[in-house]
């Protein structure tokens, strides 16, 4: 928000286009550097901070959604997942022991991101890092790398493109401070629709007997359900209204200052966000058991011009988060939430005691607001040092850069779980009431973990020579880098890479680039631990071609552009020192020890052959082409960025097709595998200034398709059974051929070795026509089309006045509708957990003919084996993103002695349209759900 | 500017640049280049490694991999393997892996995976060999360790102790698979041929008896020295019990004589030998001539008492309530716990005689209003009935009893409870931990093992009588007038048979027998083919009413006989054959 009024204030007549398209002039943020805009070869796309802000969120991926082409995401949480679990086994006499190279987790656990079906390197500040958890008030700009020749100097870890973070830098001038404070409500989308306890009780005894079984409930049980006549012993309790708030708030304040003179400018910026999660709390408990996410955050960027041609530049950046969870966990709530019906237990007793069964043993309602909680705290710091030394005087063009980033990051954890006691109520048969204790209080415990401690060293050292020969521009680097991790017990982890590129272009007009990487990694068998990689670029400015510059005044610009190279995905799947045969101590099994010994049990310690047999493992490789062109026309108001790729990828690491279990050991991914990525991308803004009024609307559109070339897939005995030539990622299972309908059909069509099926089943189709239903009548059974995801953005402004909208969908994609808690129902050992709304479709004689879902049973494998049954098209289309923004004129805002005042609210995920209403076309069912976010804030600048 | 002034100026620079690349590039060595808690095969086998700890540790895994992998009688999917026999059903009514055996659901590719095992045995298997082909190298110095008796080393033991859980591992494959692969002495390695084609049932059968021949004097024999320290190894009784088990199988119908693939060589041998029954008897004659191994007198003690003097061979288990926790009767709340996941069959409790040693159907004393009054004292050591005492009180388990309350929470579905293993709670107010062991081989086993062949063999000679008598008076049948505990006298080779198969049937109940003996005797189908019962017991006016209700429908085709081979296993590799009637 704050850059957005900076850009407002001072930004003058550049800032609509900055606001559309996000644009910059001339100069754009590379790897690792700067590179002008109109020699750029690669394909990229950029979001400035204006862009970012008007999505209420804690961190910077939700404001990324739709807005990028070739940058996929799909929510899968909607809060972060706490981690407070420790990342050692504990031994009796050797204290913790590491878990070896288990690497450092991922801050993001919301969304999955994909760039071109890769999970893309996060570069923050021309540093390799995994930071997801930032304020977008603090980035100035968010760049995706998309082809080979961008992302070669990452040698290892270049196939997989590049999240360019960039935050927000000084710039020279009069003290700017700015505060923005806002304030948003967050609301639950697409919750599960439980049944009311008396249809769960009639629809229980139709399972059951459908199975030939007693039902488990009477008439008269029923009706008191239905009645609810005798709540404490027949309750109907919508658990999720007790356990979940209607809605939830989430804050963030902004400080930022920036400024400076010739010698130094500074920029400073505090963050301070407050989430508060979906639970309930209790007023009797003094502590807060909600899920929430506390961050303080502090970004401070130093530039200071040394001598003329000396300059440094410092920056440091910290974090605080601290998370806090009900003590039984998030999970492990939500869980319970799923599986709990309504009319299992009250939840009070008649006596005030929790109410509970033996099965259900624990109060739901309990576990939620006094079970105590657990917390998780991150704390995290990074120290950058950039030097630039100007050689120009000594040899014209020449420079020297340095860059060294120190970090250490440490997450701890601290469990205080306790659990209240609960208590069966039982009415005897003479009226008298008993309470039979199903779960004891659990005093608080208090625990504490280190989760994991990372130490982070990157430095780098680059010599750069630019130089002009009348109209030849030329262009030379040599960079070496090496970054370092330490990681818990781990030994260190060292990437290594040295790269050179050349870079030649003439007038601007004809452009050719090309680089040389050799990249290593210290965890690769020696021999492999190094690999060579390389990329070149061309281009061609047609408009700066004569026959262009005259008489077509309407095309403005018009870039033809290329690049191919070779490129690496290694270092993250290396695994840790994995192509060793090794023994491992494997205790832990009886005590410490693995087995025991004699009549005294004595622990006895053991040795394993480890799972891996030795083997060769090394990076994975990918030849990566993309062509595109960049056009703009009538006065750049209308601008067309497009990008056709060709990704091959190869060596991918896999398991070998002849891995035959009789060798008595688990066999190691090794470089075999081989697949093809390709797509288009297109990216329309349209902008315009009419007096007061400004307008523009952007679209982009992304059409990606992937292929298994080669996966060392063994022989099928029948060709609908191959994988291999198919997408990657499909669905193999039964082709449903709707619910059996009569015994005459069961009869005469294929049968379930071992099922005997009855009407209302499910009915699959015999592929090779033997009568029986087996893994040989598995084929394809999800969509091979390529997937297709979209976003419009449109704005406009008129004086103080801004409105602005994202709109953002996908198409091509399908569900698996896989949860039985919510499409069976019923579920449990010893228990029938709870069961939802989409039953109500189910098969039963009368209603034959409209069912949409098989008859209700009971832990029936039959209905719920892997068929095109469960398939659901998961195509839609969201009002993802709403903003309105009033900006008080300055004849106003001086008045107040302000620098400017601004009032605005935006919105997240504020409608959808979904193909399949069953559930939330993101979000999982049963995992902690969607948010629709109303935010309101204002912005001061002083 | 002059050009010395500039040489001087950036020769400072360049000494500082410099300086940085040499900081980078020559950085000290200060760790390790491999991570050295991940030990290699020298330090697993190392030759100055006079106590062998390590290849110790590494032999400890192996007992701790042996088969059932996690020590549980509930280890197919929460239930007995029993539990998919006749003897008893799974208590929950969802289709689960018991269930899924019972009904024969399940094929190469959707495989029961608890019982189906397949890698593990291999796993096993390649553990022994590489133990095998390295234990040579380490020097160990027999005087640190329990005083062996003369020819022994304590390398050889431990060899040997290696060599039988390779075959016990072999032993699990042939009795699920048939005739299996053999490796060998062989450890493969990535890249070498794994393509091996299947040997046949006759040449596995061949190679475990000669393992146990070669091994069977190379190790401790019973009672070990220090069975504080040393019981839980493999002696040599249980190298003869796994050999006169293996002969057993291989003598019994389904391998010897009923091929359900004709002369396939895979699935049995292509004809009838009646010398395999003698070499069954002899092998388990053999142990019973040791005079080392006795029947307990107590026989719930054999479960509850570590090391008495019928445990062979075991598993370590551990003090705990696990049986009592998963199989306990439902109903006496969460603070005593009780599962009841098991639910006894009808047609199991009716195949326990009376008292008198007399079957049911036969005796005038059975009261079918009074169905478990006078019977078979190892009923009640079995099973838990209505109106037997438990945790001092008569259990209920008519309709809306106590322990079968109905409702929705997990409880028998025959009225019976499994009792076998648990300790003595009669009365007791609570469960306590019981001192348990996964029993492998007893005593037991080896004189059913005995009889049975010997009665195939020779027919029922009077040695037959003999060891039964000693089992049912063990047992506490009467002895009656004639003092032959309710055994017929003159009976026929087929008569014997039954009355052997049935005693074998309740002496050996749950302990993953029955499911295995209805196969190697060829009754599956028949037994599987129909359906199983429970007891419904009413209750009105304080009458109880017994009604014999089917619970369950089991199913069996002839190919089930022997599980398939993995489905992906005979895709991958071109000379694995699947099993008859799984393709």
């Amino acid at each position: 928000m704050k850059k957005f009024l900076v850009a407002l204030f001072l930004g003058g007549m550049l800032f609509p286009l900055r606001w559309a398209s996000g644009q910059e002039t001339d100069s754009l943020e590379v790897l690792y550097d700067r590179a002008p805009v109109k020699t750029f070869l690669g394909a990229r796309t950029t979001l400035v901070s204006d862009q970012l802000t008007t999505t209420p969120a804690t961190g910077y991926l939700p404001a990324l959604t739709g807005r990028m082409s070739g940058f996929y995401t799909q929510q899968n949480q909607g809060f972060r997942v706490m981690n407070t679990a420790v990342n050692y086994n504990v031994d009796a006499f050797l204290g913790n022991r590491p878990i070896a190279g288990a690497g450092v987790p991922s801050e993001n656990t919301e969304y999955n991101i994909s760039l071109r079906k890769q999970s893309p390197i996060v570069v923050i500040d021309g540093i390799q890092r995994d930071i997801f958890s930032i304020d977008p008030e603090n980035i100035e700009s968010i760049t995706v790398l998309k082809d080979a020749l961008s992302t070669i100097a990452l040698g290892q870890r270049s196939s997989r493109g590049v999240l360019l973070i960039t935050t927000k830098k000084p710039q020279a001038g009069k003290t700017r401070i700015s505060f923005t404070a806002q304030a948003a409500l967050q609301e639950p989308l697409n919750l599960p629709k439980p049944l009311p306890a008396h249809q769960f009780a009639y629809l229980l005894n139709e399972a059951l007997t459908n199975g030939g079984n007693q039902p488990a409930y009477t008439e008269e049980q029923f009706e008191l359900f239905r009645t609810g006549t005798d709540p404490l012993r027949y309750p109907n309790t919508d658990w999720y209204d007790q356990v979940l708030r209607k809605t939830a708030p989430l804050m963030r304040y902004n400080l930022s200052a920036n400024g400076g003179g010739k010698t130094a400018q500074y920029a400073i910026a505090l963050n301070y966000t407050d989430q508060l999660g979906l639970f309930k709390e209790s007023p009797e408990v003094a502590y807060n058991t909600n899920s929430s996410l506390k961050r303080y955050s502090l970004n401070t960027n130093v530039n200071i011009r040394i001598t003329d041609r000396f300059t440094l530049g410092m920056q440091i950046m910290g974090r605080i988060q601290d998370g806090n969870e009900p003590g039984v966990g998030t999970q492990n709530l939500l869980e319970t939430l799923k599986k709990t019906p309504n009319g299992v237990y009250p939840i009070k007793n008649a006596n005030g005691s929790w109410g509970s069964t033996s099965y259900f043993k624990d109060n739901l309602l309990a576990l939620t607001t006094n079970s105590g909680y657990r917390q998780d705290h991150l704390k995290d710091v990074m120290a950058n040092v950039d030097l630039r030394y100007d050689l120009n005087d000594w040899v014209k063009g020449l420079s020297v850069k340095a860059t060294t980033n120190v970090a250490v990051q440490s997450l701890t954890g601290i469990v205080r779980e306790r659990k209240e006691p609960t208590y069966q109520m039982v009415v005897g048969s003479a009226g008298d009431t008993s309470y039979n204790i199903m779960a004891n209080a659990v005093a608080q415990n208090n625990d504490f973990n280190t989760v994991f401690n990372a130490r982070y060293w990157f430095g780098q050292v680059s010599v750069n020579y630019e130089r002009d020969w009348a109209e030849h521009h030329f262009q030379a680097s040599l960079m070496g880098d090496q970054r370092r991790t330490l990681f818990n017990y781990d030994l260190p982890a060292v990437a290594t890479n040295l790269t050179g590129k050349l870079s030649y272009d003439y007038q601007g007009k004809y452009m050719a680039q090309a680089a040389l990487n050799t990249s290593g990694f210290n965890r690769y068998r020696p021999g492999y631990q190094y690999g060579l990689f390389y990329a070149f670029g061309l281009g061609w400015n047609i408009k700066k071609e004569p026959f262009l510059q005259d008489g077509a005044s309407w095309l403005d610009e018009l870039k033809l552009r290329g690049t191919f190279g070779k490129t690496g995905n290694g270092v993250d799947n290396s695994g840790y020192y994995e192509y060793r045969a090794t023994f491992m101590a494997t205790d832990g099994r009886i005590g410490s020890g693995v087995y025991s010994a004699g009549t005294e049990r004595s622990e006895l310690r053991g040795y394993w052959e480890n799972t891996y047999l030795p083997n060769v493992r090394t990076w994975e490789g990918a030849y990566k082409l993309n062509v595109g062109f960049d056009a703009a026309f009538f006065g750049n108001r209308l601008q067309w960025v497009a990008d056709a790729y060709y990704d091959r990828y190869f060596d991918l690491l896999q398991t070998r097709g002849k891995s035959i279990e009789m060798i008595g050991i688990a066999y190691p991914a090794e470089n075999i595998g081989k697949t093809n990525i390709k797509g288009l991308e297109s990216t329309w803004t349209y902008q315009q200034q009419l007096g007061d009024v400004g307008y523009f609307a952007s679209a982009n559109l992304t059409v990606e398709q992937s292929k298994v070339v080669f996966f060392d897939e063994q022989q099928q005995r029948y060709p609908w059974q191959e994988v291999t030539g198919l997408p990657m990622g499909v669905r193999m299972g039964y082709i449903a051929d709707g619910l059996l309908q009569s015994m005459e059909e069961i009869e005469n069509g294929a049968s379930t070795v071992g099922y005997d099926a009855q009407p209302g089943d499910i009915k699959y189709r015999d592929l090779n026509e033997d009568g029986v239903i087996d893994q040989f009548d598995r084929t394809l059974i999800s969509s091979t089309k390529p997937l297709i995801y979209y976003g419009f953005t449109l704005g406009f402004r008129w004086k103080g006045l801004e409105c602005s909208a994202l709109l953002q969908g996908v198409t091509n994609r399908e569900l698996y509708l896989n949860d039985r808690a919510i499409h069976g129902g019923f579920l449990g050992f010893g228990g029938y957990e709870q069961a939802y709304e989409p039953i109500l479709d189910r098969w039963t004689p009368e209603t034959a003919a409209t069912a949409t879902y098989p008859r209700l049973t009971i832990g029936n494998s039959h209905n719920y084996a892997e068929s095109s049954f469960w398939i659901r098209s998961g195509n839609y289309f969201r009002l993802k993103n709403v903003q309105v923004a009033y900006s008080f004129p300055a004849s106003f805002t001086e008045k107040l002695r302000l620098n400017g005042l601004k009032l605005f609210a935006n919105a997240l995920n504020v409608s959808t349209w979904s193909a399949y209403k069953g559930q939330d076309p993101e979000v999982p069912t049963g995992a902690y759900p969607l948010q629709r976010v109303f935010n309101v804030g204002v912005n001061v600048n002083l | 500017m002059r050009t010395k002034e500039m040489i001087k100026r950036y020769m400072r620079f360049s000494i500082v640049l410099m300086g940085m690349a040499i900081a980078m590039l020559s950085c000290k060595k200060d760790y390790e280049a491999e991570p050295l808690e991940n030990v290699t095969i020298e330090y697993v086998f190392d030759p100055n490694d006079s106590l062998g700890t390590n290849a110790l540790r590494f032999l400890n895994s192996m007992y701790a991999d042996m088969f059932p992998k996690s020590v549980s009688r509930n280890r197919v999917d929460g239930n007995l393997l029993d539990a998919a026999s006749d003897d008893a059903i799974s208590s929950n009514i969802e289709d689960n892996e018991a269930s899924r055996l019972a009904k024969g659901q399940y094929s190469a590719y959707d495989r029961v995976n608890s019982d189906m095992i397949w890698g593990d045995c291999y796993k096993n298997i390649r553990a022994a060999n590489v133990f095998i082909n390295h234990i040579d190298v380490v020097q160990v110095n027999d005087s640190k360790f329990d005083p062996l008796p003369s020819g022994l080393t304590v390398k050889r033991t431990w060899k040997a102790e290696a060599r039988f859980l390779r075959a016990l591992a072999y032993f699990e494959l042939l009795k699920r698979y048939g005739g299996i692969t053999l490796m060998g002495d062989r450890v493969l390695e990535l890249g070498e041929d794994v393509e091996l084609p299947r040997d046949t049932y006759e040449a596995c059968v061949d190679y475990i008896v000669q393992e146990m021949d070669a091994i069977q004097d190379s190790l401790l024999a019973y009672p070990v020295p220090s069975p504080s320290r040393n019981s839980h190894r493999v002696t040599k009784g249980a190298a003869m019990a796994l050999k006169a088990r293996i002969l057993l199988y291989a003598a019994s119908p389904l391998a010897n004589g009923e091929n359900i693939d004709g002369s396939n060589p895979l699935t049995g041998y292509p004809s009838f030998d009646a010398e395999r029954w003698a070499r069954a008897a002899e092998a388990a004659k053999a142990i019973i001539d040791l005079q080392t191994y006795a029947l307990e007198e107590n026989a719930k003690e054999i479960f509850t008492r570590q090391y008495n003097k019928e445990i062979i061979f075991f598993k370590q288990w551990g003090n705990n309530k696990d049986i009592e926790n998963a199989n306990g009767p439902f109903g006496f709340g969460t603070q005593i716990g009780g599962e009841g996941r098991t639910s006894p069959t009808q047609e199991f409790v009716e195949a326990f005689p009376m008292n008198t040693g007399e079957p049911i159907n036969t005796s005038g004393n059975y009261d079918p209003n009074n169905p478990y009054t006078n019977r078979d004292p190892r009923l009640a050591m079995n099973v838990l009935y209505n109106g037997a005492t438990w945790l001092r009180t008569p259990l209920q388990t008519f309709d809306g009893g106590r322990n079968k309350p109905g409702g929705t929470e997990l409880q028998t579905r025959t009225s019976y409870y499994m009792r076998k293993f648990m300790g003595d709670f009669e009365e007791a107010s609570q469960y306590s931990e019981v001192q348990r062991d996964y029993i492998l081989f007893r005593y037991t086993e080896v004189i059913l093992n005995y009889i049975e062949a010997l009665n195939e063999y020779s027919g029922p000679v009077q040695a037959v009588y003999d060891q039964l008598q000693a089992l049912r008076q063990r047992a506490g049948i009467l002895a009656g007038d004639d003092g032959h505990y309710g055994i017929p006298t003159n009976l026929s080779k087929e008569q014997m048979r039954d009355l052997i198969r049935n005693e074998r049937r309740l002496e050996l109940a749950f302990e993953e027998h029955r499911y295995w003996d209805i196969r190697r005797w060829k009754l599956a189908g028949e037994v599987m083919g129909k359906p199983l019962h429970g007891m419904q017991i009413t209750q009105s006016a304080g009458m109880l009413t017994y009604n014999r209700v089917e619970v369950f429908e089991p199913g069996f085709t002839s190919n089930m006989y022997f599980y398939p081979i993995p489905d992906s296993e005979v895709l991958k590799n071109t000379h694995m054959k699947q099993n008859p009637g799984w393709n």
